[in-house]
């Protein structure tokens, strides 16, 4: 069977780019939350807010009946109709709890919300380990919803292995340390939190490298047809550009090599600019790949 | 009608496609388009890039490099991964084993169609609904007992459809008489479309 028979099929599930920028956004809403829980910065918080809503608004988008929502969502409580076993059905009910815990947290982060006694109580609640804990765990779930999302997509073999959401959750903390570091060149974070998270970016970058190469050697050398279709597409077929250049090379390598330099010569704000843009960059060149990379099970050999 | 939880189904209705028979006139293919969605008869499915129909022609090529051609469609799994990952349950079996979807809790979020081992499902431009075997037409048809469109356009007897509980069916005796396959079997799906095979 010729491969372009099977990837057609992409066109119609859309599962490229928007699904992409979606899983890139609520990973850094998800892992920002986590952060959030020791950084407590406003910028963080809005960023996470920020992230989830265009996130949202990019799946949304791709949902071919989206006008049927609130339909779908009455008959599905008349007729307890949720399906728990859908990693998408745990997706709505995360996502949902996560944007309401990212309200909560940015009306507490901004002044001149705090003047209405009314919404006082996020202060309060901002303040509260337990909150906060929470809203970290919240975040922690949107980002490993999003990865068992492709794994349990079983008519795409490429996609069902655990890595993925083990994979997401990696990136994704790599995209959180990446905005961490422009928030010092913006000012608006402290210089200890800077030099935590440029050593921590590293690890994370080394564990990225590690995942991402384990996930295509696996699925190259014992996953299926499908698989080693996908994964041969990524390693040296038609997308084995944005593996090695956009994932690795920009995504891996060059924050790898800037942070390395800065732990040398000390930090240089124009040299983190690019490692965090170059980082934020990777993540999405990841989950794009992985998404794109995707093909059906031959059917006839 | 939907199968409720911890119910079973009253029958195991099934596909039965005989390659040895089947001449690829494409008949069941435009009866099923014809029959379920007439509106696409002269459009393409933009993903598969032929007609939009719930039965798809897969050319191919087999190790001595001849060419080969079979008819793929919904299996109606019995352990349906489409059931198993659609959010709001609008993908569900039915009480006569088919697996069907109720529109009023469809979101078209696409999930089902990454979830088909089979990859038979597509996206009507209009409705989004992601379409498959069977059709409301056809569903109809079959809730009338009658055959559905694509068994009783096909002229060399190569699809049969009908109930796998009834040992006296005319699928139950094929099956029990004739060599046949399931694809994908290692996927676990249990499906019920029958390919029965040319050397037999």
């Amino acid at each position: 069977m010729n491969v372009a028979d099977l990837t057609l099929q992409a066109d119609v599930a859309h599962w490229s780019w928007t699904i992409a920028i979606f899983l890139w956004f609520v990973g850094i809403a998800g892992m920002g939350s986590v952060a959030y829980y020791f950084s407590r910065k406003a910028p963080l918080a809005i960023t996470i807010l920020v992230s989830l809503i265009v996130g949202l608004l990019f799946v949304v988008s791709h949902l071919t009946r989206w006008w049927n929502l609130p339909v779908t969502i009455f008959y599905a409580v008349l007729e307890l109709s949720f399906n728990f076993q859908s990693w998408m059905f745990w997706g709505f009910a995360i996502l949902s709890v996560h944007l309401v815990l990212s309200a909560v947290v940015v009306v507490a982060n901004i002044p001149y919300l705090q003047r209405f006694w009314f919404l006082r109580w996020a202060a309060v609640l901002n303040k509260s380990n337990l909150f906060l804990g929470l809203f970290a765990f919240a975040g922690f779930g949107s980002t490993v919803y999003s990865g068992f999302l492709l794994s349990t997509a079983a008519g795409v073999p490429l996609w069902n292995t655990a890595l993925i959401p083990v994979l997401w959750v990696i990136s994704a903390s790599v995209a959180t340390v990446a905005l961490i570091e422009l928030f010092y060149v913006l000012g608006w974070t402290d210089e200890r939190e800077a030099a935590f998270g440029l050593r921590l970016g590293m690890g994370l970058d080394v564990m990225k490298l590690l995942a991402v190469l384990a996930f295509i050697h696996i699925s190259l050398t014992v996953g299926t047809m499908g698989a080693q279709i996908g994964a041969a597409r990524m390693f040296s077929g038609d997308l084995a550009l944005m593996t090695w250049i956009g994932v690795i090379g920009i995504g891996i390598f060059v924050p790898l090599a800037i942070g390395g330099l800065s732990l040398l010569i000390g930090k240089k704000k124009p040299l983190l600019i690019v490692s965090s843009v170059a980082a934020l960059a990777g993540v999405l060149f990841l989950r794009a790949v992985v998404l794109l990379a995707g093909v059906w099970e031959p059917l006839v050999i | 009608m939907r199968l409720r939880r911890g119910q079973e189904p009253t029958r195991r209705l099934a596909h039965v496609w005989n390659e040895a028979n089947c001449t690829a006139c494409g008949a069941c293919i435009i009866a099923c388009t014809a029959t379920n969605a007439p509106e696409m008869m002269h459009r393409k499915e933009k993903g598969w890039d032929s007609l939009a129909s719930n039965i798809r022609r897969i050319e191919s090529q087999n190790a001595q490099g001849q060419p080969t051609m079979m008819l793929n469609q919904c299996q109606h799994c019995e352990d349906a991964p489409c059931v198993h990952t659609c959010p709001f349950g609008a993908v569900h079996y039915t009480t006569d084993g088919l697996v069907d979807i109720d529109e009023r809790l469809c979101i078209g979020c696409s999930y089902c169609v990454a979830a088909c081992p089979y990859n038979v499902r597509w996206m009507h431009p209009e409705t989004g609904l992601p379409n498959k075997c069977m059709g409301s037409a056809c569903l109809e048809l079959v809730a009338a007992n009658q055959q559905p469109a694509c068994v009783q356009a096909c002229p060399a007897n190569a699809r049969d459809f009908g109930d796998l509980n009834d040992p006296s069916s005319s699928v139950s005796q094929t099956l029990r008489r004739l060599p046949n396959r399931v694809l994908l079997e290692t996927a676990g799906t249990k499906p019920k479309y029958f390919i029965v095979e040319s050397s037999s």
